[in-house]
């Protein structure tokens, strides 16, 4: 395994590989068929935080709890809520924040404030030809050309090795509480859900289980902000969603104010629990929330997870299940988390758009070496 | 003025082209030189180099067969929204055909509870916002013109919502485009994550043009808020006041808007928009949210001005009151260039990380004194982002001489400053050579990518690089 200590050595594997190399950061997000032997764990370190200007550096090695401990200690957070999927596909190490930005990877609050790419100020990578290239900054915003930090967010270490990352990191809200609603359908589920987004109460996260624990489908709003503020807005919610929710015994409503409590419940959502773990397959849906209640009346397992108000929802099935039989007639895509099928990770592109992607990924990497064939 | 390159025309393949095209539209292509003059760029002082011919086109498959044509022949192609741009983006540097799609301004689709809509690229962002007033639904991106939508998106543009709402970038679900082979591609769908490759999506948004031709756009709505308060306090310096802008973001206070005017500026908004307010610098807020979460961020505003000085500090609901001030803000350009009638006006657009945003700003006020610029000042201090308005007298030299000087320093400062030279206008023709002091290596990514896309180089040549 290779494990580059500086930018310039990274450099320098790429320019003297003359194998493919299969790139991880951590390794916990299993990144697919192959041997993993480059690694960027040894880019570490936190190389500029300025807490008043919401920004935040790191090599990209650098462990996401490293960086997660910097921003605690002045209140803030990552705002997109990155996943860690250890105990879902039973993996160890640890995250790093490069390997989170090459999937952009993000959890609940995705719906409320934006994606991984959407935090991302500026990237420095190494493209397949070993050239160190840095696109971006520190700055909120610019328009300096083609938005190389988006196409390398979630490029799966395809087009490029990320070697550095910037930021922008928000405050840490004071308090957060969640309503849950026992009871509902996929359907009524997803209706309540599209409610709450268009109410003015700020809501943080809108996920639904079709089983919890106990077995019961619930659907979870979470509220974040001051103390007063959570306390009001957590009552309107619930009096705006009342009249909406069906009556019958099947069905009931109740909050959750213990802060730990709460963000342990989401990191729950966001992560899936040990059980999720015991499916051989498991699948990230990307719908129309509009559509997910079709969508998840036609999955082969009545045990499914919604996140994004519906927009994304989780699917357990038995290896072999080519789930994009059932999406295709839907607008969206499907990505094959984890698998003991050899079903392709990423749903294929139509062919204009492969065509475009092979054209990117020949320029970046003409050697086709850095992850060859993961994304197509 | 040395910014606007010409480059070698294709005069064969440019009359072969614009003969077909004239069988195949008829009165919709026009050659007239005021209609070419007016699609040549009109907005600030970059010269105007004018198109050979504009095609006005009702649909993407009559894009995607003008694309086709001018691939056979060689021939550029410009695409045209509003021409609001300010950086010379629609020049035709080598001839060539415009296409106008103003004609293209269909609002598709709303879809309320996806919080989406799919609309052509000639709807303009108040069209837009004015056919949503009814679903209590709104599109946020607001750049001080009636901008196109399409023309928004290849230029990836914002306004000043950006701190809360972000910017076009953040607002696109997916795009369908024509590329420069004349296929069309649609980039994702309306899934909120929709791509399930490489994000074109955002490859395609601020290309300027460059990589292909935007024809429908899937934008993301926001609702709009339950109640908004605007406010507005005064500080003794422009330190302050971006001491105060910073407070204000790192204590997580969601404000919606965070706009500061210069001394000057205030004066000019003063007398154009017939306010009173103190002609020292100004900071002026909106916030969104509940009745309750308003009147709370408004006052912990208050709270943290007070630390720094502020004085004056107000806050009003009234929607009267608000527009007033909003309306005020927007017009800002023509109140500063009715500081000195006669004078062009030509704005800068850098953007520094806020920490740097104090000394950025002093430091220019200091140089333009030093040069003798009457140039007010606003920004969009959320973000780091701020415009000097050069009021430059066009008939003398020397003033033109010192506006050139003082544009290629302020970059320069703002790159010097891990900064950019561009927050939100693009760099078209006008900034083509801050581009690689400020990405280095990167311009060879975006020239490679240009060459992988547009081989021929026929879409909108001469742009960003």
């Amino acid at each position: 395994m290779l494990t580059p200590k500086d930018e310039q050595e990274l450099s320098e594997a790429v320019l003297g590989a003359s194998d493919p190399l299969r790139i991880i950061g951590g390794g916990t997000r299993g990144v697919g068929p192959g041997a993993p032997n480059l690694s960027t764990r040894e880019l570490t370190g936190v190389t500029l935080y300025e807490p008043g200007a919401l920004t935040l550096v790191a090599k990209s090695g650098t462990p996401l709890a490293e960086i997660n401990e910097h921003l605690a200690s002045e209140g803030q957070m990552l705002a997109f809520e990155p996943s860690d999927f250890r105990p879902l596909l039973r993996t160890e190490g640890e995250p790093t924040i490069g390997g989170i930005v090459a999937a952009n990877e993000s959890g609940p609050r995705r719906l409320a404030v934006g994606a991984c790419r959407d935090f991302l100020l500026g990237v420095r990578f190494v493209d397949g030809s070993g050239n160190v290239v840095k696109n971006g900054g520190r700055v909120m915003k610019n328009v300096t050309g083609y938005d190389l930090v988006k196409l390398l967010c979630g490029s799966h270490g395809t087009l490029g090795i990320l070697s550095e990352v910037s930021l922008k990191v928000l405050p840490r809200p004071e308090t957060s509480a969640s309503l849950m609603i026992y009871g509902p359908t996929v359907d009524e589920a997803v209706g309540l859900m599209a409610r709450a987004m268009g109410s003015p109460y700020e809501v943080t996260g809108a996920a639904y289980s079709s089983q919890d624990m106990a077995g019961h489908p619930v659907v979870f709003l979470r509220l974040e902000g001051s103390e007063t503020q959570v306390t009001g807005r957590l009552s309107k919610l619930r009096n705006l969603l009342e009249p909406f929710v069906p009556t019958g015994e099947n069905y009931a409503i109740s909050e959750l104010t213990d802060v730990d409590a709460v963000q342990q419940q989401w990191v729950s959502l966001r992560d899936l629990d040990e059980e999720a773990g015991t499916y051989r397959d498991v699948w990230r849906l990307s719908v129309k929330p509009s559509d997910a209640p079709a969508i998840c009346a036609a999955l082969p397992e009545p045990n499914y997870q919604l996140d994004w108000a519906g927009g994304r929802i989780w699917a357990f099935t038995e290896p072999g299940t080519d789930l994009r039989n059932i999406i295709g007639q839907f607008d969206g895509h499907a990505t094959l988390i984890k698998s003991a099928s050899n079903l392709p990770r990423f749903h294929p592109e139509p062919a204009p758009l492969a065509n475009l992607s092979a054209g990117l990924r020949n320029q970046f990497d003409p050697r086709g070496i850095l992850n060859s064939g993961l994304m197509g | 003025m040395g910014l606007v390159t010409t480059l070698p025309r294709n005069e064969t393949g440019i009359e072969t082209v614009v003969g077909v095209l004239k069988q195949q539209l008829g009165e919709r292509l026009q050659t007239s030189e005021a209609i070419r003059t007016q699609h040549g760029h009109t907005t600030t002082w970059l010269e105007n180099q004018a198109p050979d011919a504009v095609a006005f086109v009702q649909s993407t498959e009559e894009v995607a067969d003008i694309v086709k044509v001018c691939a056979t022949h060689k021939v550029p192609i410009i695409a045209f929204g509003t021409g609001s741009s300010l950086e010379g983006h629609v020049n035709a540097a080598a001839g060539g055909i415009s296409i106008d799609l103003s004609q293209m301004n269909g609002i598709l689709d709303v879809h309320p509870e996806d919080l989406d809509c799919v609309v052509q690229p000639g709807v303009t962002r108040k069209a837009l916002n004015e056919y949503l007033r009814d679903t209590g639904l709104f599109f946020p991106i607001d750049p001080g013109a009636d901008a196109s939508l399409g023309g928004m998106a290849a230029t990836r543009a914002s306004g000043t919502n950006a701190v809360r709402y972000g910017t076009m970038k953040d607002n696109i679900l997916s795009l369908k485009a024509v590329m420069p082979d004349g296929s069309i591609i649609q980039t994702g769908q309306r899934a909120k994550k929709s791509s399930a490759g490489y994000d074109l999506t955002r490859l395609l948004i601020g290309s300027e043009g460059t990589l292909g031709i935007i024809t429908e756009l899937t934008l993301k709505l926001h609702g709009i808020p339950e109640a908004m308060s605007s406010a507005t306090c005064s500080f003794p310096d422009l330190e302050s006041a971006c001491n105060a802008v910073i407070m204000t973001i790192q204590m997580g206070i969601p404000v919606a808007r965070i706009e500061l005017l210069d001394a000057l500026q205030v004066k000019a908004v003063n007398g154009f928009s017939k306010l009173s307010l103190p002609e020292e610098p100004l900071l002026l807020l909106e916030f969104h949210g509940s009745e309750a979460s308003v009147a709370e961020q408004s006052e912990s505003f208050g709270d943290i001005a007070d630390e720094f000085g502020g004085t004056g500090f107000s806050w009003t609901t009234s929607s009267e009151e608000r527009t007033k001030l909003w309306q005020a803000r927007h017009d800002a350009y023509w109140a500063s260039l009715s500081l000195r009638p006669g004078a062009v006006g030509i704005s800068t657009d850098v953007c520094v990380p806020i920490s740097r945003l104090a000394e950025c700003v002093a430091t220019t006020q200091a140089k333009l004194e030093e040069l003798g610029i009457m140039a007010p000042i606003v920004g969009h201090v959320g973000d780091g982002n701020f415009h000097t308005l050069l009021l430059i007298d066009m008939e003398d030299e020397n003033e033109v001489a010192a506006a050139h000087e003082f544009v290629s320093w302020l970059n320069e400062l703002a790159i010097s400053m891990e900064g950019t030279c561009t927050g939100e206008h693009g760099i078209g023709q006008g900034k083509r050579r801050y581009l690689e002091k400020e990405i280095g290596a990167g311009v060879d990514v975006i020239k490679a990518i240009k060459t992988a896309i547009d081989p021929d180089n026929i879409m909108n040549p001469g742009k960003i690089i």
